[in-house]
């Protein structure tokens, strides 16, 4: 490397894009040492919009949450879910160790009632995460909430379908979800704050069914295998 | 005893007049809409007086806005002078249609001699924008003619208000047609002349009442008065001259209400959590609407951010001629607790109140719900949804380890399987309940996963197929 180039890289002013910035917003950890490498140390940032994108729900989506609203619940903060596509079931959160006290469900039934909704729940310091299924969304809308998210500092995550990861965003984090092979979930890092996207991890999730890696199967078999499966 | 008498000479008209911003000229007509009774300044600017007819009164002033005469109505807004007039004076009685007596002779160390008093019951009329004549009197009716009169003084000589009441001309005195008839006649015109008279000549050649009336004003007759108790409720009315088409058009009146209601509760040291409206249309039944904050309030700022959003759901139905807020409920107030010893952590349980409310008042009670789970094997009944509530917010979950693995998602109901999983993971886990209460479950559950990737839980129905009750999500 010429004697110039050495002598701009050591320049402070300079950015150079492997090295992330360590200096980065407040952040939750995600509770995955494996996700939390890939997001730069930090996890799921606070005072701005994280997105996932997924195709459908039963793959291991709530489970990537499941330790930030344990962390949520337990310092007293309120997590609201906002339009979730199917009921939350309290015995498994309690099990989990999730204070259901904490947790609100809301239901909307326009889409302005759900945006003035979430930015309602987005400023309000009791709220620890919000959770949110927002169907379809405008860009501009996703903006209105960026600010909104902003203005509260606390964590805001959207589910929304894997097609709109074409759509421009300004979420400061935005996560594909893709479930693998074993029970596992693959995540790409679409965008992130702060350093360049294109990171993939897997998670292994298979403990959410009480699965173990080592015994793959322990289903009686029945009559149901004589007369097929349906 | 020293009393101070409140002569409302155009309550109605102050009460029309602070709920609406009009200019023009108002009058208010008697029952048969014949002759005018009161007038605002802008009215008696244009040279309308009380008593005119009204045919002359619309001759000189032609946009003069007519109020008809409601004596229930003029009750009620008596009452509600009384009610803020308590909070200065204990001993009130009311003087329908138009005036109050306050027995002021206890307050005077209170408040720090007469003037104060004065000033005090004064400065609070201004506040409501109300138009008062005060005088001070001996005997409960001095006071009331003089106050009647508008010749009311800041005195407690007893001397020098008897030579005040002598001067009232026998008109002001309230006595019967007749009787002042005969005075006049007599050559008498002024209170100090009859108060000469010899009593007992009065009672023979005129009337007993009248004497007694006479000495009544001089206090030489006893003239009790029974003390006024304030019922516990809060009701507030406000008309409008002009329709009212737009909500907008409601807060302004709405605003003034509830800070007399924060006053109201400042003072009573309690708070609120439902309020009451009822908006008035002219040829609709009347709208309802109630307000429910889920913790105790007592703020006006927040009253009506929430109003705002209810009105804003509700849109008006038609035009609103009245509108009356009524409070039933009070709640004792709370000291704020949880705060760090300065008092500057944000309170977080008023903040989860306020966000409650809010979302509340534009949603819908039921649009916010809170899950627990409930003791029962079958997995539909085994959590239960309710309506928040403030109290709840620290209770106990029942402990639910030892079963296994369940789904965080449940269908609300079970889906048909529509293709066979592609892997089989645990199962049966057989649960059989419900024969008690007719909801009879009778089913083997599995963990699967289907080709799409997604974790199931499935289920095979004792009477027929396979369906799936929830992710594993």
């Amino acid at each position: 490397m010429s004697k110039s180039l050495n002598h701009l890289l050591q320049d402070a002013r300079i950015w150079q894009g492997h090295k992330p910035q360590k200096h980065a917003s407040p952040a939750e950890h995600t509770g995955y040492q494996v996700l939390d490498n890939q997001l730069g140390g930090l996890g799921w940032p606070k005072g701005a919009l994280s997105e996932c994108l997924l195709d459908s729900c039963g793959i291991g989506e709530l489970h990537l949450v499941l330790p930030l609203m344990q962390n949520v619940a337990a310092q007293g903060k309120t997590i609201f879910w906002l339009n979730p596509p199917h009921t939350p079931y309290a015995p498994a959160l309690a099990r989990a160790g999730v204070n259901a006290d904490q947790l609100v469900l809301v239901q909307t039934h326009d889409s302005a009632d759900f945006l003035w909704t979430l930015e309602n729940c987005l400023r309000s310091p009791v709220t620890g995460l919000v959770m949110a299924w927002p169907g379809k969304l405008a860009t501009r809308d996703i903006r209105r909430l960026q600010l909104a998210s902003e203005a509260g500092n606390n964590v805001c995550i959207l589910f929304r379908e894997r097609r709109q990861a074409e759509q421009h965003s300004p979420a400061a984090l935005r996560l594909e979800l893709i479930p693998g092979e074993h029970q596992d979930l693959k995540i790409n890092i679409l965008k992130r704050r702060g350093s360049w996207p294109g990171q993939r991890c897997t998670l292994a999730l298979g403990h959410r069914a009480g699965i173990q890696a080592s015994d793959p199967t322990s289903v009686i078999q029945g009559p149901w295998s004589q007369d097929g499966a349906t | 005893m020293l009393w101070l008498y409140l002569h409302f000479p155009h309550l109605l008209l102050d009460h029309v007049r602070r709920s609406q911003q009009t200019q023009g000229a108002l009058a208010v007509v008697d029952l048969a809409g014949q002759a005018i009774l009161q007038v605002c300044p802008e009215a008696d600017h244009l040279g309308i007086r009380p008593g005119m007819r009204l045919k002359t009164a619309l001759g000189l002033a032609p946009d003069l806005v007519i109020l008809h005469l409601d004596a229930q109505q003029e009750a009620n807004l008596l009452e509600e002078q009384a009610r803020w007039l308590y909070r200065y004076a204990a001993h009130i009685t009311l003087s329908p249609p138009h005036g109050l007596w306050a027995e002021v002779s206890s307050l005077q160390r209170l408040y720090g001699g007469l003037p104060a008093v004065w000033q005090t019951v004064e400065q609070a009329l201004a506040e409501r924008q109300l138009t008062a004549w005060l005088a001070l009197g001996h005997t409960p009716l001095a006071a009331q003619l003089l106050a009647q009169a508008g010749k009311g003084e800041c005195t407690a000589d007893k001397g020098h208000i008897l030579t005040a009441l002598g001067k009232l001309p026998l008109v002001a005195a309230g006595f019967d047609e007749k009787s002042c008839t005969r005075l006049h006649r007599l050559g008498l015109n002024t209170l100090a002349e009859v108060f000469n008279l010899p009593a007992r000549e009065l009672a023979r050649r005129l009337s007993p009442e009248l004497l007694a009336r006479i000495q009544k004003a001089q206090g030489t007759r006893p003239a009790p008065k029974s003390p006024w108790h304030p019922p516990h409720r809060f009701r507030q009315r406000a008309d409008f001259i002009q329709e009212v088409e737009h909500a907008q058009g409601l807060l302004f009146a709405l605003q003034r209400i509830l800070t007399e209601l924060e006053e109201d509760l400042c003072w009573r040291q309690q708070d609120t959590d439902t309020l009451h409206l009822l908006l008035q249309h002219r040829h609709e039944e009347a709208t309802r609407l109630t307000l429910r904050t889920t913790g105790p309030e007592h703020r006006a700022e927040s009253f009506l951010k929430l109003l705002r959003l209810k009105l804003d759901q509700h849109p008006l139905r038609a035009p609103v001629i009245s509108l009356s807020l009524s409070v039933k409920r009070f709640l004792g107030r709370e000291a704020p607790v949880g705060q760090d010893l300065l008092g500057d952590g944000q309170d977080l349980n008023e903040a989860w109140h306020t966000l409650a409310s809010r979302l509340q008042a534009r949603l819908g009670t039921e649009a916010l719900q809170q899950l627990a789970p409930r003791a029962d094997h079958r997995p539909e009944f085994a959590w239960t949804a309710s309506a928040i509530k403030p109290a709840s917010r620290h209770s106990q979950t029942p402990e639910v380890s030892g079963l296994p693995a369940r789904p965080l998602w449940l269908l609300s109901t079970p889906h048909p399987l529509a293709e066979p999983p592609a892997r089989w993971f645990s199962g049966p886990e057989r649960i059989s309940a419900g024969w008690w209460d007719g909801q009879r479950v009778h089913r083997d559950y599995y963990i699967a996963q289907l080709s799409s990737g997604q974790l199931a839980w499935v289920f095979r129905d004792i009477r027929d197929g396979w369906y799936i009750h929830g992710w594993f999500g």
